[in-house]
């Protein structure tokens, strides 16, 4: 059977394919296979979300299962902005709504970047719209920047211990102005019991499993 | 008497009680209640910060400072100040080219912080003999270096462009032996090679950046008839066996392992091992006691080979 353009075998190829390249890091093969997908006039959405974010699916696994590490994570990561690059501008407009707001940051005092931009990665991989602060982040920023965002979800990214302590006085300034907001916490030196204590809805312990737990925080 | 007994434990051999060393760092700032960023660049204030602490924490060894910026500046990389923390590394000379192409020279005595560290021993240094205690080295291990040099493009060239990744990570390896030197020079009696960068890499990447560009860096230190030690920040569940073949006399981990597991390795290699406080969770926030933490760091690290100190 044919879909406009293209076989269905051939398009389940292609979008496959895609999986396959981001898990295996091949930024060549998913650009051209992006480029079918635009001259097959294959679904954006649904390469996207069959494809890219899929393949990003299996490499949070392979990170969980300690096969993949921080230089895969990177790598795949490009291959994925790679991907959204070609096909995103052609997303028709009621498939654009995303699955959920992410406003995220690496707090004052803190310039280590690279767990956060990881945690992007994976979010917009899912399909949500991420609001990337950048690093050193003011608290006080974080506060007018939900005002006008309104982010289903606040991220505070840490590395060090001393922007860590930091977070109790975000975490109370974003309640004050906002008491429904919801903030997730990560970072190494981090735990869950860290982040209860701190006054925060939900704790990551890597950017993996960022996702899922935003989920589920917006679901309760 | 405590002096030999924390060489002794670095080395791996047995020793009367666990030795203990405070990786006090910028927290001595905070003891002297002065702002990190003054500290780290008065060798009067970084003396008398580490002497106090020493005192204070009855140490058998300390660090002469704790700061993995002092490599990337001394070859040229700018950096950021902080009041209450080391400085951070905000450039990347290396980012779109190795070093010699970056025109980085590697450093000597005169360049960046050396001056200040070189100063601050040499009032440290007899007052910690006083006390008994090691003035201990930690320069920044070559995967780190490597990072800043080269910011988080180091990571994926690991895989992509692999040459150009050894050649920063051998510059950086090269830095650190003349660290190594510089600390030789100034007293110190244990030298470590701190690289938490390294605990972010599989074993296979470990092996071939990591291994071969600290062999310089051991080299200097026990050709002075010193003792070496590796530390890791980090899960380093991964490569641990990596870093306890890696040719140093012992090693340091931090709070996120298993101290049993570490032991085991350890002694499996025959080698010292030191940790792992919960510097967060005990130290810092108090979430469980810290006596209890020692305790059972105590009970699991036992008298052979093991040193006490936080994660």
């Amino acid at each position: 059977m044919k879909e406009e353009g293209v076989e269905f075998q051939q398009k389940d190829e292609i979008i496959q394919g895609m999986c396959d390249a981001v898990v295996k890091m091949d930024e060549d093969r998913c650009v051209q296979l992006c480029e079918k997908v635009l001259a097959y006039k294959i679904d954006a959405s649904e390469a996207i979300l069959k494809g890219l974010s899929a393949g990003m699916d299996k490499v949070g696994d392979l990170y969980a299962r300690h096969e993949y590490f921080v230089p895969e994570l990177l790598l795949c990561s490009d291959v994925l902005y790679a991907g959204l690059k070609i096909l995103r501008p052609h997303l028709k407009l009621d498939q654009v709504k995303a699955k959920g707001k992410l406003m995220i940051g690496v707090v004052q005092g803190d310039i280590h970047d690279i767990g956060k931009n990881l945690v992007v990665a994976m979010f917009e991989a899912a399909g949500w719209e991420v609001y990337d602060l950048g690093k050193d982040v003011e608290f006080g920023k974080f506060v007018e920047e939900q005002k006008r965002i309104k982010a289903d979800i606040v991220g505070l990214s840490t590395l060090m211990t001393t922007s860590m302590l930091g977070l109790p006085k975000i975490i109370k300034m974003l309640r004050e102005e906002d008491p429904k907001v919801k903030i997730m916490v990560g970072g190494a030196p981090l735990t869950a019991e860290i982040a209860k204590k701190f006054g925060a809805d939900g704790y990551a312990s890597n950017a993996v499993s960022a996702v899922k737990e935003a989920i589920n925080m917006i679901s309760n | 008497m405590a002096k030999q007994m924390l060489i002794d434990a670095y080395r791996g051999k047995w020793t009367e009680k666990a030795p203990w060393v405070p990786y006090s760092g910028v927290h001595s700032a905070s003891l002297i209640k002065e702002p990190a960023d003054r500290f780290l660049q008065d060798p009067e204030l970084l003396a008398k910060g580490v002497v106090y602490a020493a005192k204070r924490y009855q140490a058998d060894g300390i660090p002469l400072l704790f700061d993995l910026s002092v490599e990337a500046n001394a070859v040229g990389c700018d950096l950021k100040w902080w009041e209450d923390n080391v400085p951070s590394v905000v450039t990347h000379p290396c980012s779109d080219r190795i070093p010699s192409m970056a025109g980085l020279q590697l450093p000597t005595k005169m360049s960046g912080r050396w001056p200040v560290i070189f100063e601050a021993a040499r009032i440290a240094k007899p007052r910690l003999d006083e006390l008994d205690c090691v003035m201990m080295g930690l320069l920044c291990g070559p995967l780190t270096l490597a990072a800043h040099l080269a910011g988080v493009r180091i990571f994926t060239d690991f895989i992509k462009n692999p040459e150009r990744a050894h050649e920063i990570v051998r510059f950086a390896g090269e830095v650190g032996a003349l660290s190594a030197q510089f600390y030789a020079d100034m007293g110190c009696e244990i030298i470590a090679i701190v690289d938490p960068v390294s605990s972010q890499i599989r074993s296979e990447v470990f092996q071939r950046f990591v291994t071969p560009n600290c062999q310089p860096i051991i080299d200097v230190i026990h050709s002075a008839g010193l003792t070496s030690s590796f530390f890791i920040c980090g899960d380093c569940t991964k490569v641990l066996e990596d870093v306890c073949r890696i040719g140093t006399h012992g090693i340091a981990v931090d709070e996120q392992l298993s101290l049993n597991l570490v032991r085991d390795m350890a002694r499996k290699y025959k080698i010292g091992f030191s940790g792992n406080l919960k510097l967060t969770l005990a130290l810092s926030l108090g979430m469980i006691s810290p006596r209890e933490d020692a305790i059972a760091s105590l009970a699991a690290g036992g008298n052979f080979g093991f040193t006490l100190a936080p994660g």
